[in-house]
């Protein structure tokens, strides 16, 4: 049979952003896909090396406007790397509790467009978003910010959190638990979604570790790596925190480590929220000369919602020479070229869905 | 590790087989005299790491590809040869990934000429006693009127 050639994006709704797929099919079977990328190319790493240390965590929340806390964090860890200075230990706890509602908030968002790509139309998508915004709600309290936080100062926060935000945390994480509970069984008695996650883009161990994929993307496939329990940071080794993955490797897989992780999130927040010390949490203010770089080269890595992002940075006076961004979903991205091979054209894009990826983190 | 360049093959096949299967980054510095290739690699079992690390010339510089052992040096190596106009050796890495750029040199070499609005602000110097109160009692911050900027912004 002749080949046919369709084109899908750049402005699509199932792609989340400006993605353009040239996919080469043989009647409905996927022969090839060949991902366009670049669309929202802005060069950070070069802008950031003209500018000042903390000029620049403003650009780096706009990498991943999803999760733009986790962003955020992961540049400041970096100049305060190579600055060399400590964060307070009531700074840590309080960035592990944001950290880790962020991520619940961006799993939920996941879950809701990812519901929509399965074709289970707009409820569940409309929960998600209702409940992703109670999150929103108390990272505000916590940071004044809604979408956008910059909360992140050197050695510790903007702001402390508020007198009331244990409780009022507590409360949406009890909520949290149970409707996150109420997802997972409704979508997996439901046979039309388990029909178009199961067995759909399945991905070996060798192959994810070949095609360097990361975060839920790696773990679906059942390698047990997160960096927070492999590299921990802050004050993740003295909580019980356990790693989620699966062993299947296919769409489902993905979705129920990231199932798993909200959970996961919850009793950390909750853990932290037990154990927080008391003490001053308030970091440097933003001065644009700061201290001399004691650091020449800098590594950073995050476990960020989409994946381990690694932050190379030389440093040299009051900018950086260099800074170099791995993002996790530019790779996540890259294995769209393999995965739906063989599969029929309506699995594109729960396999786009499951690998989560935020066009701008993939573009920089 | 720091590598002479024709070294490069044999010792990231040795760190291959050894376990470092999992790519985690290629990028590269330009040390305005060189460049500087730099592979992060990993072991996942085990959590070590590995920087192989090697200097390449200005002019026309070259690697191999390691595209046979690591799937994941694909989109890296477009990626490499696009910013900083390294040839990849052994297969086709042409193919622009992120951006078309105008100049005739590589985006994310230092000489690259760019327009001058987007080279940032120059520093600004606070005064020396910033945290002092000024004459109306305000502290840090909110003394706006004391920032002296030494060149003017563009």
């Amino acid at each position: 049979m002749a080949e046919t050639k369709i084109n899908i994006g750049p402005v699509h709704p199932s792609t989340h952003g400006v993605l353009r797929l040239v996919v080469t099919l043989d009647g409905d079977t996927v022969k090839h896909v060949e991902p366009h990328i670049g669309f929202l190319h802005r060069g950070v790493e070069k802008l950031v090396e003209t500018r000042m240390y903390m000029q620049s965590p403003s650009y780096m929340e706009k990498l991943d406007y999803v999760a733009p806390i986790s962003y955020d964090e992961a540049f400041v860890a970096t100049v305060e790397a190579a600055l060399g200075i400590e964060v307070k230990e009531r700074a840590q706890y309080i960035r592990v509790i944001q950290l880790e509602l962020q991520r619940i908030a961006s799993h939920l968002l996941w879950l809701g467009t990812a519901i929509n790509d399965v074709g289970q139309l707009f409820s569940v998508f409309m929960w998600c978003f209702k409940d992703r915004d109670i999150i929103l709600r108390l990272l505000e309290e916590a940071t004044g910010g809604r979408m956008f936080y910059v909360n992140m100062r050197l050695g510790g926060l903007n702001r402390d959190l508020s007198p009331g935000f244990a409780n009022h945390a507590y409360k949406v994480l009890d909520y949290l638990e149970h409707r996150i509970k109420e997802y997972g069984s409704y979508l997996e008695s439901n046979p039309v979604f388990m029909e178009r996650m199961k067995n759909i883009g399945v991905m070996s161990k060798a192959e994810a570790i070949s095609m360097g994929v990361t975060g839920p993307t790696l773990r679906g496939s059942g390698i047990d790596f997160d960096i927070r329990a492999n590299y921990p940071y802050y004050v993740y080794d003295k909580l019980r925190f356990r790693t989620q993955f699966e062993n299947g490797g296919d769409c489902f897989a993905r979705y129920k480590v990231r199932m798993d992780e909200m959970q996961e999130s919850i009793r950390l927040v909750r853990e932290c929220l037990h154990t927080i010390p008391e003490g001053d949490a308030i970091g440097m203010p933003i001065r644009l000369i700061g201290p001399q770089p004691k650091e020449k080269e800098v590594v950073v890595k995050r476990e960020l919602p989409r994946g381990e992002v690694m932050m190379y940075m030389v440093a040299e006076g009051q900018r950086p020479y260099r800074f170099s961004i791995r993002a996790p979903s530019f790779i996540n991205t890259s294995v769209l070229q393999h995965l739906p091979r063989g599969h029929r054209l309506q699995d594109l894009f729960p396999i786009l869905a499951s690998v989560d990826t935020v066009l701008a983190d993939v573009d920089r | 590790m720091k590598i002479k360049s024709d070294q490069f093959r044999e010792t990231i096949e040795r760190l291959h087989d050894e376990g470092y299967t999992y790519l985690v980054k290629i990028t590269a510095v330009d040390w305005k005299d060189r460049l500087e290739a730099l592979y992060f690699l990993r072991d996942l079992s085990t959590g070590k790491e590995e920087t192989v690390r090697f200097d390449l010339p200005l002019k026309a510089p070259k690697v191999p590809t390691i595209i046979h052992l690591y799937m994941a040096a694909d989109w890296y190596e477009r990626e490499l040869s696009e910013m900083f106009g390294i040839e990849i050796l052994g297969r086709d890495a042409k193919r622009l990934l992120l951006e078309k750029w105008d100049g005739k040199d590589p985006p994310l070499r230092k000489a690259f000429e760019w327009s001058k609005p987007y080279q940032g602000m120059e520093p600004v110097k606070f005064a020396e006693k910033y945290n002092e109160p000024d004459k109306k009692g305000k502290k840090g911050a909110s003394r706006q009127n004391v920032i002296k900027i030494d060149k003017p912004f563009m």
